[in-house]
């Protein structure tokens, strides 16, 4: 009886078996195990982790306090909080001017122009070098009497009229936000790029045929047809403007006004040690970065479909 | 189907993560209890054949592959079964204070300001009753509660104020100043005399800053006063008529830069390159512990120009000089039996026969050690060293420390904010040492001590 019971599972183990479905769930479930691992260990487990500590009065070491919501109100009563958050202004001002000219670059050297690839690995160089090294280039660079200074000092401007550029409350948050754009310039141009180069060519020609220049060439066909990756890099340009961290905290350190909300942020955790209040303040960030990019996503609909409805109605206006 | 399978896979995935977490609880078990106390160990003799691997973070980097493996090598020539690797961090407060909650972390470290007092016990092992080490060694309190040791230090620092005898005498300075006003019209001298910058900052290096913080003790001359009576002052950092306390500490680092005897452009300083130009006679003085002479006489050939005087603080005509003990080794609480056995070995053996104190230019530990050389242009100066505070209060100067975000000793961002105010001349030092007294007075109010 029990034999026959064993025959009988097996059988019905096998039939499961060849089942494609079932040998698709099993393949799936191996093949997802180690990313998902990865994934929910450092970036989902922390996550969590974060936000619980967010409720609490806590330091990395000693005893936990459940305060509530104390926390999320403390940051937005704090008057640096807010400060720093007004500094990301100028990080947004700064990703404009970046993405303008990411655009520039990327429609120059998409036309493959003589020594086009030199300038493509040229323009991408700085967004492959760690952002901590590029910290202290700038922290060199600026330095009163250095490289920057004596480049000036060439074209006949004496020393003392040169500003103190990292000093200098007016320009330091400029001229951090001048090094930010070098830096990530590049990464934007590249996608800029690949998604020009898969513009269809026959356009080009046809508007040629209509007289089109190449402002009009840039307008009508290629900025409407790689939108995407606009809004893309907008998103995240606006999400970067609000998160900066390496470039102050290694240049200035967060000294003369340049604090942003990150390097804030870190001070309070590692040297105040109040791990909770720095925790609220990135579930906040968070919170923001989620507003913004849901108000950008929506904003690029509206846009496609009046777009869309604006062609329709010329088109059945030529008919 | 594929639902719940897939929801079978992660749940085990969770388990397998959730107990994977809770297996380096802190064990302070049985098996792991030493059988000789610290007290009763004599190095080169107790258990010489002891089987350990001892793992050391340590923050100076620089002494790794120098003085520290001549220790080693001499340590183990009496414990051949024990191997020491030590593991150097720069960022060291931050990463050790983030590493210590793992358990994991090695068997010695030099114990990070961020731990209190009361955490001590959770994490290291106590080295024995300060009942006995008060009698034998200098500095060993400070990191002690419930009056057990729980780190000792191989050396404690001086703080004064490192200085260039031939920028001086250049200068026209005939008598080291006492007083801030009279240190202030030193660095004026220097700077109309001479081509070199009066004082150097070290602004953009952050953690120098905080030397400024370890005069506090000094310009009292109380030794109860940081662990005690900063705790339940109220304002403690308004002005005193005699210009002594906090506030003239502080004062006379924002007047240094208001009146731009500092270099131009803070933002941008050199923590290795200062070295090399106080040697070569470009710097005047910087505010630095004791810890720093050694080094600034390396770097260059003008040794004999490095000198060391107090801070320019009076307390009734005296001068006081704050002395430290420096990085405190603790250790793990979780390391296996023989291995603390070995760590406690090698701490004795660094703070008694090293000689350690004595190459790093540092106060001695052991009681009736060589002191020195610096020191004798401390001949007139009462060297004073905190007091432990009261029992019960062992907290309430980290928290109101930390509640306030002046963080002494710890967060260089309070002397920044000095140095930055008297550059933009945003705000005036009264207004910051109101600010100081209001956040202060806040985390009083927080922690809940009595204030008068």
């Amino acid at each position: 009886m029990s034999a026959k019971r064993n025959v009988k599972d097996v059988k019905l183990i096998r039939r499961i078996w060849a089942n494609m479905n079932v040998q698709k769930t099993i393949i799936t479930i191996t093949f997802l195990f180690v990313p998902l691992l990865l994934l929910i260990l450092f970036t989902y487990l922390p996550f969590f982790k974060m936000v619980e500590f967010s409720f609490y009065d806590m330091g990395y070491i000693g005893t936990r306090k459940w305060v509530g919501l104390d926390n999320y109100i403390e940051v937005f009563t704090r008057e640096d909080c807010l400060n720093s958050l007004k500094l990301s202004g100028y990080y947004l001002l700064g990703s404009i001017v970046q993405i303008a000219i990411a655009l520039l670059f990327a429609t120059i050297l998409s036309f493959k122009p003589k020594g086009s690839s030199f300038f493509r690995a040229a323009l991408y160089f700085p967004s492959l070098i760690c952002g901590i090294a590029v910290g202290f280039i700038f922290k060199y660079f600026y330095t009163h009497g250095f490289v920057f200074d004596s480049i000036i000092q060439l074209f006949g401007v004496p020393l003392d009229s040169i500003p103190f550029w990292l000093r200098d409350t007016k320009i330091n948050n400029w001229v951090l936000v001048a090094s930010s754009i070098w830096r990530y310039m590049g990464q934007s141009m590249v996608l800029f790029i690949g998604a020009i180069v898969s513009v269809d060519k026959t356009q080009y020609d046809a508007a040629a045929i209509d007289g089109a220049n190449a402002w009009h060439r840039f307008r009508y066909i290629i900025l409407p047809s790689i939108r995407t990756i606009v809004v893309l890099n907008m998103i995240l340009s606006v999400s970067g403007a609000l998160a900066v961290f390496e470039i102050p905290y290694v240049i200035t350190n967060g000294g003369f006004g340049t604090s942003t909300y990150f390097v804030l942020m870190d001070k309070l955790a590692h040297l105040n040690q109040k791990v909770g209040l720095a925790s609220a303040m990135a579930v906040i960030l968070l919170v923001l970065i989620l507003i913004v990019s849901a108000v950008q996503k929506i904003a690029e609909k509206r846009m496609v479909n009046s777009y869309s409805i604006v062609s329709s109605k010329k088109r059945r206006r030529n008919k | 189907m594929k639902n719940g399978s897939m929801a079978i896979a992660l749940s085990i995935m969770m388990m397998v993560m959730t107990t994977g977490c809770n297996s380096n609880d802190n064990g302070s078990g049985t098996a792991n209890t030493m059988t000789t106390t610290y007290k009763d160990m004599i190095v080169g003799e107790t258990a010489t054949d002891i089987k350990a691997e001892l793992k050391i973070l340590t923050n100076r980097t620089d002494l790794i592959d120098t003085d520290f493996s001549e220790y080693i090598d001499e340590f183990t020539s009496m414990y051949p079964n024990v191997t020491i690797k030590y593991e150097g961090i720069t960022n060291y407060e931050n990463d050790v204070t983030t590493r210590l909650t793992t358990g994991d972390w090695g068997d010695i470290c030099c114990i990070p300001a961020t731990v209190s007092l009361t955490d001590l016990g959770n994490y290291f092992e106590s080295f024995g009753d300060y009942s006995y080490f008060e009698n034998v060694y200098e500095l060993s309190d400070s990191k002690m509660y419930d009056n057990k040791v729980y780190g000792l230090p191989t050396m404690g620092n001086a703080s004064g104020i490192v200085y260039n005898k031939s920028v001086f005498e250049e200068a026209g300075i005939e008598e080291l100043p006492t007083t801030p006003d009279e240190f202030l019209n030193a660095l004026q001298k220097i700077d109309d005399n001479t081509d070199a910058i009066p004082m150097y900052t070290n602004y953009a290096a952050g953690w120098t800053l905080t030397a400024w913080d370890s005069y506090i003790t000094g310009s009292t001359g109380d030794a109860n006063y940081k662990r005690n009576t900063l705790i339940h002052k109220s304002n403690p950092f308004s002005r005193q008529d005699d210009l002594t306390g906090p506030y003239a500490v502080y004062y006379t680092l924002y007047e240094a830069v208001a009146r731009g005897l500092t270099e131009e452009d803070p933002t941008t300083t050199n923590w290795e390159g200062c070295k090399s130009q106080i040697n070569a006679g470009n710097i005047g003085c910087m505010v630095l512990g004791s810890w720093s002479i050694p080094q600034m006489k390396e770097a260059g050939e003008h040794d004999d120009n490095i000198a060391y005087m107090p801070f320019p603080i009076e307390v009734n005509g005296k001068q006081y000089a704050s002395a430290i003990a420096d990085y405190c080794y603790g250790v793990n609480i979780n390391s296996s039996a023989d291995n603390k056995t070995a760590a406690m070995l090698y701490i004795k053996y660094l703070t008694e026969s090293s000689g350690y104190a004595l190459t790093q230019g540092g106060i001695p530990i052991v009681k009736g050690d060589e002191y020195p050389d610096f020191l004798q242009s401390f001949q007139d100066v009462t060297l004073v060293s905190d007091n432990p505070a009261l029992k019960g209060e062992e907290r309430y100067f980290d928290d109101i420390n930390n509640m306030s975000e002046i963080s002494f000793d710890s967060d260089p961002t309070h002397v920044a904010r000095i140095i930055e105010a008297a550059i933009d001349g945003t705000k005036t030092f009264d207004e910051i040492m109101d600010e100081w007294n209001v956040a202060w007075t806040k985390a009083q109010e927080n922690v809940g001590v009595t204030v008068n």
